[in-house]
């Protein structure tokens, strides 16, 4: 079998996940070893159309996005979104929140917001736009995680991505529950696969990997009342990576 | 087996110089809770702990161990955590769970990489002197235990009474310093035993334990399992905290080379979504309430057959500290069977 070829797009985000390749350091070398990365802006200067694997970084937030997006889809057999910008949209939907997109323009880029490179849409996901194949999580991803699924596709097998809480990683390294500590933790309705990094350090779960596939939004209302807090402290705890996204809670 | 009586500081001795010769494991502070953790130094030692966050469990079954080495469609090489370890502090409730896991883990498949790791444990157990805010040992009879471990050690105050259980635990009493125990020490340490059957008990059972398998004989289809499985995360934290929950998954990952690599396990749970899911993506246990009522089921009547009619919950607590909606609680869900169904 040839070597597969990896193109690497990145769209609206901070490139953080990238960063993560280079920090994979003698990993990088192994990857290369058995795939020819062919475009990469942030690493080379060639650019390639022809590619078996495309990764996607960031979120989809103008009309020319979704169709360079859909350009890439047409010519990739595997298509990765790589990191929450790309998998759920990420910090960039925040301004989905708001009704009047020209205000939050006006906001952020004050008197250039009428300049037409900033011409922008409601933040859209990689899948909202075109089919995804894999999603790698995380605001920014694992690398382990990242490198375990490429080598899962270079087998052809199906990497196992995990579908539940983050509390299973969490309650498994012995860690105290941070809820009892006065922290709205989202642990328990976000998916896994972390290592539960942030409560492992003391701070609470803000969902950088979204919800897991059945979330029991319910039962956390429950526990918000048990803690004697009410359902606003989750709400602001939801918006930073769910906002306008099934299964947030609003109004 | 002989028993003796040693002061605290003379222990203390003792464990330093235990801790120069091999690895110890013993209970320590963690923030303003304890957990089982390598042991520098005698002075970290907190024997007056309430309860672990983990239980010793992850000692002999660890949330993540490669199995083996291999080559796709060549050799395979088995992988063994081989070394003596000491496992010190660990209280009855949780050595009655590792004596139930040694039991499972020898049945059907014998489990050689538990079971090399329990064979080169050694355990020092000991008594209970301050019970947690939700251990109910004394409502499953696992307050006091008397076998498995190497070394029992009770607190009776000023000195510890110090029994040895097997060749192994007689051989390191012969040394500790300390006096054969006098007639007072062993009253001292009935005494405690006693306090505890009954004392540790913050939540309690309104049934004999062992009417329990005959209870849930009749409950399979009661309202209580979806009732309390509507505010279930299926966030598996019971299972994760449970030092009788043994569930399993194993996983293979291959190196750059795509040729060879590793097969690990993987801590598992019952409540968690995808557990019962098989090939063809085919799900049997699909409902949460399902889930929910298998745990229960689980400790106190599919599993008891297995090991001489013993339940297999013993009571620590750990679960219902660790359910955020309030929901785990073994006693609570076994009380409010017994409030409809009745006993007999
Ligand atoms: S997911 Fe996070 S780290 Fe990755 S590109 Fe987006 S903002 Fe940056
Ligand atoms: S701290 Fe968060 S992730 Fe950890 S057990 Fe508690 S809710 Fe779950
Ligand atoms: S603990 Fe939560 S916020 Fe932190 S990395 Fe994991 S999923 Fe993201
Ligand atoms: S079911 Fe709960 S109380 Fe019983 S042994 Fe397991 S964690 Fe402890
Ligand atoms: S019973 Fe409680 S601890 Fe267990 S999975 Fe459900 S919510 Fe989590």
């Amino acid at each position: 079998m040839s070597k597969p070829k990896i193109a690497i797009f990145d769209f609206a985000c901070c490139e953080g996940c990238q960063l993560q390749f280079v920090n994979l350091e003698e990993e990088l070398l192994d990857l290369i070893g058995v795939a020819d990365v062919v475009e990469w802006r942030e690493a080379m200067s060639e650019k390639s159309d022809e590619y078996d694997i495309a990764i996607i970084e960031g979120s989809i937030t103008r009309l020319e996005d979704e169709e360079r997006l859909k350009l890439i889809r047409s010519r990739a057999k595997i298509l990765i979104a790589l990191g929450a910008c790309a998998t759920i949209g990420g910090v960039n939907k925040l301004k989905n929140n708001f009704d009047d997109l020209d205000e939050v323009k006006k906001c952020v880029y004050g008197t250039d917001s009428k300049k037409p490179h900033l011409a922008t849409q409601p933040t859209k996901s990689v899948g909202e736009v075109v089919d995804v194949d894999f999603h790698v999580h995380g605001c920014p991803i694992d690398r382990k995680e990242f490198t375990y699924i490429v080598r899962c596709l270079l087998l052809g097998k199906t990497p196992e991505i995990p579908d539940y809480p983050v509390c299973v990683e969490c309650k498994a390294k012995g860690n105290p529950c941070l809820w009892q500590y006065g922290q709205v933790c989202l642990g328990p309705i976000i998916r896994a696969g972390c290592g539960a990094r942030c409560p492992s350090n003391g701070f609470r779960c803000f969902g950088c990997r979204g919800y897991t596939s059945n979330p029991n939004v319910d039962a956390a209302k429950d526990v918000i009342d048990k803690f004697g807090l009410t359902v606003d402290h989750l709400k602001t705890k939801m918006v930073l990576f769910g906002s306008r996204q099934e299964p947030t809670i609003y109004g | 087996m002989s028993v003796k009586k040693i002061s605290k500081d003379d222990f203390a001795v003792f464990v330093d110089a235990l801790i120069g010769k091999t690895s110890v494991i013993g209970v320590q502070a963690k923030g303003d809770r304890f957990d089982f953790a390598p042991l520098e130094s005698a002075k970290d030692l907190r024997l007056d702990y309430d309860v672990t966050l983990q239980p010793p469990k992850k000692y002999l079954l660890p949330p993540t161990e490669v199995l083996m080495t291999f080559e796709i469609g060549g050799a395979y090489h088995s992988q063994y955590q081989d070394q003596p370890f000491v496992l010190l502090g660990v209280h009855p409730y949780d050595m009655v769970a590792i004596n139930q896991m040694d039991e499972l883990f020898q049945q059907d498949n014998y489990d050689t990489h538990y079971m090399k790791r329990r064979d080169n444990a050694t355990i020092i157990a000991c008594d209970v002197v301050k019970p947690s805010e939700n251990v109910f040992a004394s409502s499953m009879g696992t307050a006091v235990v008397r076998g498995g471990y190497d070394i029992l050690l009770t607190d009776v105050g000023g000195a510890y009474v110090v029994e040895s259980g097997t060749p192994k635990g007689e051989k390191l009493l012969a040394e500790m310093k300390g006096t054969v125990a006098d007639e007072a020490a062993l009253k001292s340490r009935d005494a405690v035993w006693s306090k505890n059957e009954k004392g540790l008990n913050r939540h309690e059972l309104k049934c004999d334990a062992a009417y329990l398998p005959r209870l849930l004989e009749k409950a399979y289809d009661h309202p209580v399992w979806a009732e309390r499985a509507k505010t279930c995360f299926a966030c598996g934290s019971c299972n994760q905290v449970c030092p009788t929950c043994y569930c399993f998954n194993v996983q293979d990952d291959v190196n750059w080379d795509l040729q060879t690599g590793k097969r690990e396990r993987a801590w598992d749970g019952c409540l968690l979504d995808g557990f019962t899911k098989v090939a063809g993506e085919h799900e049997f246990r699909n409902p949460r309430s399902d889930r929910f009522r298998h745990r229960l089921y689980r400790k106190a009547k599919y599993v008891p057959p297995k090991i001489g009619g013993q339940i297999a919950c013993v009571g620590c607590g750990r679960c219902v500290a660790a359910c955020l909606p309030d929901i785990a609680n073994p006693v609570s869900v076994y009380n409010r069977l017994i409030d409809d169904l009745g006993i007999g």
